[in-house]
């Protein structure tokens, strides 16, 4: 593609979007229009139409304005990958104009896909719950085919849904990949299989830990409606809880017996679990609670600020106390690593061998046990019930008995104290300072959203799979040496995704 | 009632740290010292986002050798002793706030002279106002080579003087070029083919690798760049990466500092990539601090890492001693940047000693550019100044008013948890300890 | 104490009027911010310090016209001012071409101002596509978004070191060209005061026009407001491109050789965001000259707290003979920084300055006659009860 002909495309839609900001608005017929679409929307719709199609998008919104709110959205998303497309295909080889048709295909089928879909269902007065993702993302990965799945019966859009097309989606995108970089580990033979796996198993090694994080945050926000932003610290002070009480433990046990003992750091953390359960409850005691009886004034930014300066209180205290000089306990297990050994299968195909750490392995399994134990714990135990009970319908469980003060307390207890396991179980594995929590709790916002915020199996879920967009986004761009700078820009590239496509995130309930 | 005995308890345990330094011995004071003071502005950082734990160290020594200095009897002009008294600038690592701390320092405190800068950063943006104020300036840590006189006038191809003919920045700690070329040397030495470089994405990292990877170009290996975000903990895929190349890489050499680079350490050497007996692995001179490095990187034995300054066994009393003094405080063996920060002040101190004046700040640069001092990193002095201004061919030009010799060795761990003043000294063959240019795993010198 | 207290606010009350004294007030002030650079015993160096307090000042109370009054928790608003600084460095050093459209800005063609006014477009067109993303969500996702924007921003500014000059960080043109230090020391500290009250009387104009009055309404009761027929988003993406701006130009600005000469990806980290969160918390979020003040006043604290004196009496003196015990606070006056933080938060909602203001503007008298009314109201119902009786 030569140059000007790429500075036209870019420049030809603004010019658009400005001609249908100014004209939509007062062009379109006020008798054809719902009372529902404001002048707002047309002008939304002119500048987004006007810079995906050009004249056709206006002269589109024009003819039929009551199909703005939607296809606004769905223009939108055109809009973006548009210019990602423009992007990728000027900085790969500029002669395939097969592989720009095969980009531009995917987002102009989401974008049709997610204008029609919806409205059929609702048109049918079907459950439209998940179909606009469906068919954003069903318009992407099999084109018109979605049509065809959803058209007649117009099925219920399960979850399941929702994965086999995305997943058909991201396949699409990994073939492109291998057409334009056919020299990526990811995708040259022989090998690509086993890579893969390596890195998927790195991604869900460490994401297993991620989500025990967020499984904390996810618990807080269900119960109380509140976004702890103190989980990052409190994270980062349960690893230095474990990392002190080891320190003198060991030392004292060496006094006593006269040889070197170390204590080995699972029993760390049991210890930062119960002195940041009694941090949480305490903190939302005094700072919370009022919250919830009607003492302040608009809860939600002073739930948002209060932790604010929780977090920020934690974190210069730290490292106050502890300096800024890293930290690391010893071991949990004697192994460094596990190897799965190379399987030879034919000549040219082979398999492995794969790593994994042995102590993020124990961590892993640590994470996991705590989040089934914390499961069990909801569904089992009175108090558990309790606490879901709350998290549904607070006035239904307050009148079936349960305090739901108690619950609230209870709940940002345990968050927290979620929060200072996955410390305690991480500072075996990572070096330790004050402010370590911050690139953490990012990341767990991320999976929060994208599990749905409140929703504890999406948080499970969700943290896995930002491990593995990790994983894979660090070992296969492009560029080696930009890969692993910007791997927290991948899971936010996620985030961005589901705000524009499913708000709700994959399990959160539906809200407005 | 319960509340008041809550005040009570405070109000006694207030009154009891003020009480505290009471209870401790009484300074002699020997020496008698002259009304004015000579002060000496120490910039470092102290606060996030700045290197805190350098600053710490830096700031350390400093007033250490203020103290030294002190005990015996400062800074002698004319018969009357001058003490010195340091004054300490947070510079948070932002350019902005160290060019407002030299700003201070300069009007407020009107220092005689200054040391320290951790950042690169804050050394670019601090340096041209020290320059043109006259204070005399003596660098102890930053490594980007245009940290020097040839950054702050525009270089033509002649020495860099100012409009007064005197300039006033010098600095003690290596350009990072100077560093690279050791490395590299010996790495080609060894026959090196494939490397790999990890590199952080700041001052400090991108000019380094920038520069060795040129140089292992021009030797004819193939190089590798790897850039990372300091503050990443999981390097685990990008180290994944490395694993599953073609080629497995015959050195992978790590540009990080501080915390990232002991988890980047113990992540290579937990999945087998390096030290192994095909890999050599190089990190740089943060695993000096070997009482840090092995609590942080356990399996990090073998490792390879360069060293600025004078290797252990021939440190010199002075050196012991401020190593035996900065082990009490810290725990650790004493880093680079806090014994040049330590030899600064004395370079200074005789610099103002050989001036005859606290204040006048051309008479004190031109006497550090004739500094021929013997401290704890070796024997101080500065090549090419106003003294001697003519730049060889070929000399680059930050070696103007660069101390030229600031000792790059690279030393190698082979018994885990081994203290860094037993490490072998591997390169350059003069300084090799254990007879050897590399120790290779499993096996000992 | 009180009485005198009162008797001093009855005085007021009767002579000048509290509302005639404060204007009085802030011409005090603003005279005694006119005058200070020609204080000759001043040295530049309090210039400077006044000069990089004038810049947080414009964050923090742009912030508090976000937070404070227009209810959206963006942590993105450093991210902001670093686009402003970036897009204006790196437009005049590498210049813009857009072939078709004729426009071709070079380098030279570019002067500082140009390249401030397109910084400034920058920002708000970024603040316009994230106001759309996410101003319909709910306030938390607005947080978490920005938080997680805010961190990419300077990822990428770091990692493309070619482009931006990495941690280096990368010089803007100068927007004076004064040879002499104490002139341009001066005129710096004037433009930058200049541009805080521009700021100032702009986020003023705002929070008080129709917009400022649906826009609380809305924070109060956002359903109530969309009925009344408030165009709620639209008005949120309003503000939200409003203070982006702001905060943009005001970045171009001080990092053009006006307060310092080249912005760093560090000055974007979430620290330092949350350092200007504090600063309008401690201030007062819902009074834009309050959060001002926070910025103003905390600064100049964190400062002089870095060593914290303690004169000893009775003519004891500590080990090295000197008569005050000296603590260098370190990290602690951070940490104390946030207890003060949260314990505003919870017992003084509007700010440490709330009582000064609402005193000046003579609120407080209003409130007293309110809880006089509701509780002859009280007496009158109690009565009323017993005479039914």
């Amino acid at each position: 593609m030569n140059e000007s002909f790429a500075t036209w495309l870019l420049l030809a839609g603004p010019l658009w979007a400005a001609i249908g900001l100014y004209f939509l608005p007062r062009m379109a017929p006020k008798r054809k229009r719902d009372s529902a679409v404001s002048e707002h929307d047309l002008q939304a719709a002119g500048v987004v139409g006007g810079f995906a199609l050009g004249p056709v998008g206006i002269g589109l919104f024009y003819l039929a304005p009551n199909l703005i709110r939607r296809f606004t959205l769905a223009a939108g998303i055109t809009i973006a990958v548009f210019i990602a497309a423009q992007a990728l295909v000027r900085v790969s080889d500029p002669n395939l104009p097969s592989a720009l048709w095969l980009i531009l295909a995917g987002p102009l089928w989401a974008g049709i896909a997610s204008y029609f879909i919806p409205r059929r269902y609702r048109d049918a007065e079907a459950i439209d719950t998940n179909a606009l993702t469906a068919a954003a993302l069903g318009g992407f990965a099999i084109g018109p085919l979605i049509f065809g799945l959803t058209w007649k019966h117009t099925p219920r859009i399960s979850r399941e849904w929702i994965i086999v097309l995305g997943s058909l989606g991201a396949w699409q995108i990994y073939t492109l990949f291998a057409i334009h970089n056919a020299t990526n580990p990811c995708v040259a033979a022989p090998f690509h299989l086993t890579y893969l796996t390596q890195q998927t198993a790195n991604g869900v090694v460490i994401g297993s830990i991620y989500s025990l994080m967020a499984v904390g945050l996810t618990l807080i926000y269900s119960v109380q409606g509140v976004v702890s932003f103190a989980h990052g610290q409190l994270y980062m002070v349960g690893g230095y809880f474990s990392f002190y009480f080891l320190l003198h433990a060991g030392n004292i046990l060496s006094e006593l017996t006269g040889a070197e003992v170390s204590v080995n750091p699972i029993w760390g953390i049991p210890v930062a679990a119960v002195i940041v359960f009694i941090m949480g409850a305490v903190f939302e005691r005094i700072f919370l609670k009022p919250m919830h009886e009607g003492l302040i004034e608009r809860v939600s930014e002073y739930a948002i600020l209060i932790t604010f300066g929780f977090g920020f209180f934690l974190e210069y205290t730290t490292l106050a106390i502890a300096g800024p000089f890293p930290q690391r306990t010893n071991r949990f297990i004697e192994i460094r690593r596990f190897t799965l050994p190379r399987t030879q299968i034919t000549d040219d195909f082979f398999f492995g061998p794969i790593h994994i750490i042995g102590d993020r392995a124990f961590a892993m399994v640590v994470g996991i046990v705590l989040i089934f134990a914390l499961l069990y714990f909801l569904q089992r135990s009175w108090t558990g019930r309790a606490l879901r009970a709350t998290s549904q319908d607070r006035q239904a469980a307050a009148v079936t008995g349960i305090n739901p003060t108690n619950m609230n307390t209870l709940s940002f207890a345990l968050g927290s104290m979620l929060a200072a396991m996955s410390g305690a179980a991480l500072i075996p594995i990572f070096n330790w300072v004050p402010w370590v929590g911050a690139e953490m709790v990012g990341r767990s916002y991320v999976i929060v959203v994208l599990g749905g915020l409140g929703s504890v199996p999406g948080a499970l879920a969700g943290g896995v799979i930002v491990g593995i967009v990790e994983a894979l986004g660090a070992g296969c761009h492009p560029d080696p040496s930009r890969g692993a700078a910007y791997k927290e820009a991948f899971a936010l590239v996620i985030f961005a995704l589901v705000l524009l496509l499913k708000p709700t995130g994959l399990f959160g309930r539906e809200h407005n | 009632m319960k509340r008041k005995s809550l005040f009570i308890h405070c109000l006694v345990l207030i009154a009891l740290i003020a009480v505290l330094p009471l209870s401790m011995v009484q300074a002699d004071g020997h020496c008698e010292f002259a009304e004015d003071t000579v002060k000496i502005g120490g910039l470092v950082p102290l606060s996030a986002p700045g290197a805190v734990a350098g600053g710490i160290a830096m700031s350390w020594a400093i007033n250490r050798a203020a103290d030294d200095i002190n005990a015996d009897c400062g800074i002698t002009i004319d018969g009357a002793n001058h003490a010195i008294e340091i004054v300490i600038g947070d510079s948070e690592g932002s350019p902005e706030r160290g060019q407002a701390v030299v700003e201070r320092f300069i009007l407020e405190d009107e220092v005689d002279a200054v040391t320290g800068v951790y950042h690169s950063a804050v050394g670019l943006a601090t340096m041209s106002m020290l320059d043109e104020n006259g204070v005399p300036t003596v660098f102890s840590e930053p490594w980007n080579d245009n940290v020097s006189a040839n950054g702050i006038m525009e270089y033509d191809g002649r020495p860099p003087r100012n409009a007064d003919g005197v300039d006033h920045v010098f600095r003690v700690s290596p350009a990072s070029s100077m560093v690279g070329g050791v490395v590299v040397n010996w790495l080609i030495d060894l026959g090196v083919g494939n490397v790999v470089i990890i590199a952080e994405n700041t001052d400090y990292g991108q000019p380094a690798a920038a520069d060795e990877y040129a140089r292992f170009e021009a030797a004819g290996a193939t190089v590798t760049q790897i850039n990372v975000e300091l503050g990443t903990e999981d390097f685990v895929p990008i180290l994944s990466r490395i694993q599953a190349s073609a080629e497995t890489p015959d050195v992978v050499r790590v540009l990080v500092t501080g915390e990232t680079s002991f988890n980047l350490t113990q992540q290579m050497a937990e999945l087998g990539i390096a030290p192994t007996e095909d890999t050599i692995c190089v990190t740089n001179q943060v695993a000096f601090q070997s009482e840090q490095y092995w609590q942080n990187v356990p399996d990090g034995n073998y490792c390879a890492f360069n060293r600025v300054g004078i290797i252990p066994s021939l440190f010199s009393d002075t050196a012991v001693e401020l190593n035996d003094a900065y082990f009490e405080e810290f725990e650790d063996i004493v880093p680079s940047y806090a014994m040049a920060s330590y030899d600064a002040v004395f370079i200074l101190a005789d610099a103002i000693e050989r001036a005859g004046s606290t204040s006048d700040g051309a008479a004190i640069s031109a006497a550090i550019e004739t500094t021929d001092l013997d401290l704890s990193q070796g024997r101080y002095y500065f090549e090419y100044g106003n003294h001697n201004p003519e730049l060889p061919e070929g000399t680059p030009a930050f070696m103007w008013h660069q101390w030229p010799d600031p000792v790059v060795t690279m030393m190698q761990y082979f018994e885990q948890g081994q203290s860094s003043l037993d490490a072998a000294v591997i390169y350059p063959a003069v300084y090799q300890t254990h007879g050897t240019d590399y120790i290779t795993p499993g096996s000992s010198p | 104490m009180m009485a005198l207290f009162r008797r001093f606010e009855t005085a007021i009350d009767n002579g000048i009027g509290r509302r005639r004294l404060s204007y009085l007030l802030i011409a005090l002030i603003i005279a005694f911010f006119l005058w200070f650079p020609n204080d000759t015993s001043q040295s530049n160096y309090a210039k400077t310090v006044f000069i990089s307090g004038f810049f947080y000042a414009i964050m923090s109370s742009s912030w508090a016209l976000l937070a404070g009054i227009a209810g959206q928790f963006s942590f993105g608003h450093m991210a902001f001012m670093g686009i402003g600084a970036y897009v204006a460095g790196l437009i005049a050093r590498d210049g813009i071409t857009f072939a078709l459209l004729g426009i071709n800005i070079t380098p030279e063609s570019i002067s500082a101002i140009g390249s401030i006014i397109i910084g400034t477009i920058a920002a708000g067109a970024v603040g316009l596509v994230i106001g759309w993303l996410l101003l319909r969500l709910r306030a938390a996702y607005l947080a978490l978004f920005t938080i997680a924007f805010s961190e990419l921003f300077r990822i990428m500014m770091l990692t493309e070191y070619d482009y931006t000059g990495g941690s280096n960080g990368l010089s803007l043109r100068p927007l004076l060209q004064i040879a002499d230090v104490n002139v341009a020391r001066q005129v710096e500290y004037y433009l930058m005061f200049a541009l805080l009250i521009v700021c100032l009387l702009g986020l003023y104009w705002v929070a008080n026009s129709p917009i400022g009055l649906f826009l609380r309404a809305m924070r109060e009761d956002e359903d109530a407001a969309s009925a009344l027929g408030v165009n709620v988003v639209r008005y949120k993406i309003l503000v939200f491109v409003f203070t982006s701006m702001i905060v943009g130009c005001a970045g171009a600005i001080f990092y053009s050789d006006v307060g310092s000469e080249r912005i760093i990806p560090e000055q974007l980290e979430i620290l330092q965001m949350s350092l200007i969160i504090a600063y309008a918390v401690i201030g007062g979020m819902e009074s834009l000259i309050g959060a001002a003040a926070g910025a103003f006043i905390s600064r100049y604290l964190l400062e002089a707290m870095r060593q914290v004196v303690i004169t000893l009496p009775f003519g004891m003196t500590t080990a090295d003979g000197s008569d005050a015990f000296v603590w260098d606070t370190g990290f602690w006056r951070f940490a104390l920084f946030g207890v003060v933080m949260v314990f505003t938060l919870r017992y003084m909602r509007n700010g440490l300055l709330y009582p000064i203001i609402t005193w000046f503007s003579g609120r407080d008298i209003a409130m007293k006659e309110t809880v006089a009314i509701r509780e002859s109201d009280d007496e009158h119902a109690a009565r009323l009860e017993t005479d039914d009786e």
